[in-house]
C-alpha cells in the first residue's frame, strides 16, 4: 500500500517538476539555433514562481468560469499525467482509465479554457477559442485512432497493458503500422502544443495567435496555473509517444532501478523536444486554413496504421 | 532626350486657356496660377495627359493677399520638374470643389485642409474630421489666427462612429489604438465572418503633433533637426528633402562633395529598413531563424552609420549647404569594408528565405493591392512599385549625386506581400552598387558651403525617394531666417488607405504581415 502511495506521489512528482526543464529545454535550443543566448533552461520555473507571487487582474465581465478554468485545466492535466507510464511501465493510477481517458481529460480541459477566453468578451479570446476548436476538433480524432492501433497490437486500452506488451517486443516499432501511428501522433503533438507550424507561442501579434489569445486576460496565479498546465499537457504527450513506440528502458514496479528509468526517460524527452525544435526553427508557420490540411494528413496517417494492422 | 510634347511645356501650351499664368522657377519646379479655386477642369486635363497628382496641400495668405492658396502638385512621367498648380481661395468664401470622387488619392489630404485651415471641400464624399479627432473644439490650428502657444481646454465632443457591422455571423474586432510591442497608436476596426475580413476601418493621428505648425516658429538652422524627428526611421530622408528645399530657396547649389555623401546616407537609410522589413515580414510568418540574421545585418548597418555619422539612426549630420562634416579615409574604408560583409551575407540571407517553401507559400497571393486601386488611391514607394507603379524620385527627379548613377526600377504586377519583399531585396542589392559607384568618386573636397540668409517670401519643394516612398517639403520662407509655411507629405500618408483594400478577403491572422509588408509610419502621417 505505501508502496502505491510513494509510486503516485513520485509520478506527481515527475509530471509536475519535470515538465517545466521540457519547455525550457525547447526555448533555450530554440534561441541558440537562431543563434541567440535565451533565457536559460530554468526560466519557466522562475517564470511560473514570479507569476505565483503576483496580484490578478479579472476583468469586470468575467464569471465564475473565468476563475474556474485553470483549477479545472491544472487538475485535469495533472490526472492525465498520472495515468500515462512515465519511469515505471505501470502508471500510478491505470487502473482507473486508459487512454480514453487521457484523451477526455485534456479535451475537459481545453474545454474550459476555451469557455475562459469566450467568458470575459474580449475579441481577441473570441478568436483564440474558436481557432483552438477548430483545430481540436480534427486533432482529437487523429489521437484516438493512432492510440487505437497500438492498443489493438496490445490488446488493451490501458496505457500500462500496452507499454508492458511492447517492452516485451522492443523492435515492434519498426512494425509498418506503429511507425505511421507515430508519424499521426508527432503531428498532433505539435498542433496541440501550440508549436510552429500550427501555432507560434513567441508572438505578440494578438491577431494570429491560437493558445496565447485564449489567456490573454489572465494574470498572476491564475495565469501561472495555465503555463504550468500547457507544460505538463506538452510532457503528458511526449510522453505517450516515447514510451509507447520506444519503451526501452521502462522499468516494472519502482525499485532502484527505477532512476535509471528516470534518466533514459529524461533523454528520450529531450530528443522528442529537440526534433520538434528542429521542425519549428525550418518552417514558417502555415495559413490559418492550411492547418487543418496538415491535421487530415495526422488523420489519414493515422486511419491507415489502424486499417495495417489488420493487413500485416 | 524630352521632347516638347512629353513635357509639362507642350501641356501647359495646349491647356492656356486653363491658367491665369505660369512660371518656371530654377529647373525643378513650375508654378501656375488658376483664376478660381476650381482646380477640377485643370486636373481632369493633367490626369488625361499621364500626370499624377502627388500632393495638395494649403497655406494661409490672409494677411498679405487676402486668402488661402491651395496648391496642387503634379508629377509627369517624362518631365523632372513637378508643376505646381495654385489656386486661390477668397478668405470670405472659405471653400473650394473637392476633387476626392475623381481622384481618391487625394481623400485624407483634402480633409486635412478642411481640419486644419477651416477650408471647406464642398460635395467632398466624405467629409468627417480626419486629422483632428471628432471629439476637438471647432479650431483650425494652421491658420495665422491660432497663436500657437493656444491651450485648448479639455475636450469632450463627439465620439467617432465607425461603419456598422451587420449580418449573421459577422463580428467587429476593435484593434488598437494601444499595440502589443512598441509600435504607435493607430486603432484598426475588423469587421469579419469567420477569419475572412469583409473591410477594414483605420483611424490614425491619434499623435497629431503640429510639426507644420512648429517650423513657422522656428529658424531655419534649427529646423533641421524637427525635420529629422518627423518619422524617426526616415530622418536622414527628411532632412534632405526639408535642406534641399531651403537650398532651393537659397539659390544654393551644394559641393559634389556633399552630394555624394548625402547619397551614401540616404541609401544606407533604405537598407537598414529593408533588411530590417525582411526579417519582420519573416517573424510576421514565424519564419524566426531569418529575422535572428537579418536582425544582425541590421545591426551591421547601424554600426556603420554610427561609424560615419555618430548616430545610428543618422541625425544631426545634415545641414542646409552640405553636411556637418567632412569624413575620414579611414570612415570611407570602413564603410566599404563592412558593405562588403553585408553583401556576402545578405545574400546568404536571401539563400535561407527563397529555400523555404513554407514563407513562399504564406508570402504569395497574401494582401494582394491590384494595381488600379494602388494608381487610384496614389500609391507610392515600395508598396507602388510592388503594384506596377513605376515612378522613383531618384530616376524621375534627381537630386544630390543621383544624376551620375543609373538607377533601375524594380517593378512588379502582382502586388503581393512576396513582390513588396522582392522591391525591397532588388532596392538593397541596387543601393549596394549605387553606394560602390558613389563612393568609389569620392575626391577630398569642401563637405558644405556657408549659407546666405534666406531670402523672405520665396517657395521651394524638396524631393526624396525615402525608403518607404517620394517625401515632400514645400516651403515658403518668411522675413528673418524663418519660415512662413513648410508642408511635409510623409509616403504613409498615401499608403495607408490602400492598406485597407489590399486587406480585403484576407484572413485575420494575415493582417499583421500584411500590415508589416506596407511598414507605413504613424509620426510621418499624424505629423
Amino acid at each position: 500500500m505505501t508502496e502505491r502511495a510513494l509510486a503516485l506521489l513520485a509520478q506527481i512528482a515527475i509530471v509536475l517538476f519535470l515538465s517545466p526543464l521540457i519547455t525550457g529545454f525547447s526555448r533555450t535550443l530554440k534561441a541558440r539555433l537562431q543563434m541567440r543566448r535565451g533565457a536559460g533552461i530554468l526560466q519557466p520555473y522562475w517564470d511560473i514562481h514570479k507569476l505565483l507571487r503576483k496580484g490578478m487582474v479579472i476583468p469586470e465581465t468575467a464569471s465564475w468560469i473565468f476563475s474556474a478554468t485553470p483549477y479545472v485545466l491544472f487538475v485535469t492535466t495533472l490526472l492525465a499525467g498520472l495515468l500515462i507510464p512515465t519511469v515505471s511501465a505501470q502508471a500510478p493510477l491505470s487502473l482507473y482509465g486508459g487512454v480514453l481517458a487521457v484523451v477526455y481529460l485534456l479535451a475537459l480541459g481545453r474545454f474550459f479554457l476555451a469557455l475562459g477566453g469566450l467568458d470575459t468578451g474580449s475579441s481577441f479570446g473570441g478568436l483564440g477559442s474558436s481557432r483552438e476548436m477548430t483545430i481540436s476538433a480534427i486533432a482529437e480524432p487523429a489521437l484516438m485512432l493512432a492510440v487505437f492501433t497500438v492498443a489493438l497490437s496490445a490488446g488493451s486500452t490501458n496505457l500500462s497493458v500496452v507499454a508492458q506488451a511492447s517492452l516485451g517486443q522492443s523492435w515492434r516499432f519498426l512494425a509498418p503500422q506503429q511507425m505511421l501511428a507515430f508519424a499521426a501522433l508527432f503531428i498532433v503533438l505539435i498542433a496541440e502544443t501550440g508549436r510552429i507550424p500550427v501555432d507560434n507561442p513567441a508572438t505578440h501579434l494578438e491577431l494570429t495567435m491560437i493558445h496565447e489569445a485564449m489567456i490573454l486576460e489572465y494574470s498572476g496565479p491564475y495565469l501561472a496555473l495555465i503555463e504550468w498546465s500547457a507544460a505538463m499537457k506538452q510532457l503528458v504527450l511526449m510522453t505517450l509517444l516515447v514510451n509507447v513506440f520506444f519503451p526501452f528502458g521502462l522499468s516494472i514496479g519502482w525499485s532502484m532501478g527505477t532512476l535509471l528509468s528516470l534518466v533514459l526517460f529524461g533523454l528520450k524527452l529531450l530528443l522528442l523536444a529537440a526534433a520538434v525544435v528542429l521542425v519549428e526553427t525550418t518552417n514558417a508557420k502555415m495559413r490559418l486554413f492550411r492547418v487543418p490540411e496538415l491535421l487530415a494528413v495526422a488523420f489519414v496517417l493515422s486511419a491507415t496504421a489502424l486499417i495495417s494492422t489488420f493487413l500485416f | 532626350m524630352i521632347t516638347k510634347a512629353g513635357s509639362f511645356d507642350g501641356l501647359l501650351a495646349r491647356g492656356v486657356n486653363l491658367f491665369e499664368r505660369w512660371r518656371e522657377q530654377g529647373d525643378a519646379e513650375i508654378y501656375a496660377d488658376l483664376p478660381s479655386n476650381d482646380a477640377r477642369p485643370v486636373t481632369a486635363f493633367l490626369r488625361d495627359n499621364g500626370c499624377r497628382l502627388a500632393a495638395v496641400f494649403a497655406e494661409d495668405r490672409t494677411a498679405a493677399e487676402s486668402r488661402y492658396n491651395l496648391y496642387y502638385v503634379f508629377e509627369h512621367p517624362h518631365d523632372r520638374r513637378y508643376l505646381l498648380v495654385r489656386a486661390p481661395v477668397p478668405s470670405d468664401h472659405a471653400a473650394f470643389p473637392s476633387l476626392a470622387v475623381e481622384i481618391p488619392a487625394v481623400n485624407w489630404q483634402e480633409r486635412e485642409i478642411q481640419d486644419w485651415f477651416g477650408l471647406v471641400a464642398e460635395n467632398h464624399p466624405n467629409p468627417r474630421r480626419v486629422a483632428l479627432h471628432d471629439n476637438w473644439p471647432d479650431v483650425h490650428p494652421l491658420r495665422k489666427s491660432f497663436p500657437i502657444d493656444t491651450v485648448l481646454p479639455p475636450f469632450e465632443g463627439e465620439r467617432h462612429v465607425y461603419r456598422p457591422t451587420l449580418g449573421e455571423g459577422v463580428f467587429q474586432i476593435p484593434v488598437g489604438p494601444v499595440h502589443a510591442g512598441i509600435i504607435e497608436p493607430g486603432h484598426f476596426n475588423f469587421a469579419v465572418a469567420g477569419e475572412p475580413i469583409l473591410y477594414l476601418q483605420l483611424r490614425m493621428f491619434y499623435v497629431h503633433k503640429g510639426i507644420e505648425k512648429r517650423f513657422e516658429q522656428l529658424p531655419v538652422h534649427r529646423a533641421v533637426f524637427l525635420a529629422e524627428s518627423i518619422s524617426g526611421d526616415s530622418s536622414f530622408s527628411h532632412g534632405a528633402a526639408f535642406c534641399q528645399a531651403i537650398e532651393q530657396a537659397a539659390g544654393v547649389e551644394i559641393p559634389e562633395h556633399a552630394a555624394r555623401i548625402r547619397t551614401i546616407l540616404l541609401e544606407l537609410e533604405r537598407m537598414y529598413n529593408h533588411v530590417g522589413d525582411i526579417g519582420a515580414i519573416a517573424t510576421d510568418v514565424g519564419f524566426v531563424i531569418a529575422n535572428a540574421h537579418a536582425s544582425r545585418l541590421r545591426e551591421l548597418i547601424l554600426r556603420l552609420n554610427e561609424e560615419l555619422t555618430g548616430s545610428r539612426l543618422l541625425r544631426g549630420m545634415i545641414c542646409p549647404g552640405g553636411v556637418r562634416w567632412n569624413w575620414y579615409p579611414d570612415q570611407i574604408e570602413e564603410c566599404v569594408r563592412v558593405l562588403k560583409i553585408f553583401d556576402r551575407e545578405f545574400e546568404d540571407l536571401m539563400g535561407i528565405i527563397e529555400t523555404s517553401d513554407s514563407t513562399r507559400d504564406r508570402l504569395e497571393r497574401t494582401g494582394i493591392l491590384d494595381p488600379d486601386k494602388a494608381r487610384d488611391l496614389g500609391v507610392v514607394g515600395v508598396a507602388g512599385r510592388a503594384s506596377g507603379i513605376d515612378r522613383d524620385v531618384r530616376r524621375d527627379h534627381p537630386y544630390a549625386a543621383y544624376g551620375s548613377v543609373t538607377i533601375e526600377v524594380p517593378v512588379y504586377q502582382e502586388g503581393d506581400v512576396l513582390r513588396r519583399m522582392h522591391v525591397r531585396v532588388d532596392e538593397i542589392r541596387q543601393s549596394l552598387n549605387v553606394i560602390r559607384a558613389v563612393e568609389s568618386g569620392l575626391r577630398p573636397g569642401p563637405h558644405c558651403v556657408t549659407m546666405p540668409p534666406l531670402p523672405p517670401d520665396r517657395c521651394a519643394l524638396g524631393a526624396v525617394e525615402g525608403w518607404r516612398g517620394e517625401i515632400l517639403h514645400w516651403i515658403r520662407t518668411g522675413p528673418g531666417n524663418q519660415l512662413e509655411r513648410c508642408k511635409i507629405k510623409d509616403p504613409s500618408l498615401n499608403n495607408w488607405p490602400a492598406l485597407v483594400e489590399a486587406v480585403q478577403g484576407n484572413i485575420v491572422p494575415d493582417f499583421p504581415v500584411i500590415n508589416k509588408s506596407f511598414n507605413l509610419s504613424y509620426s510621418g502621417t499624424d505629423r
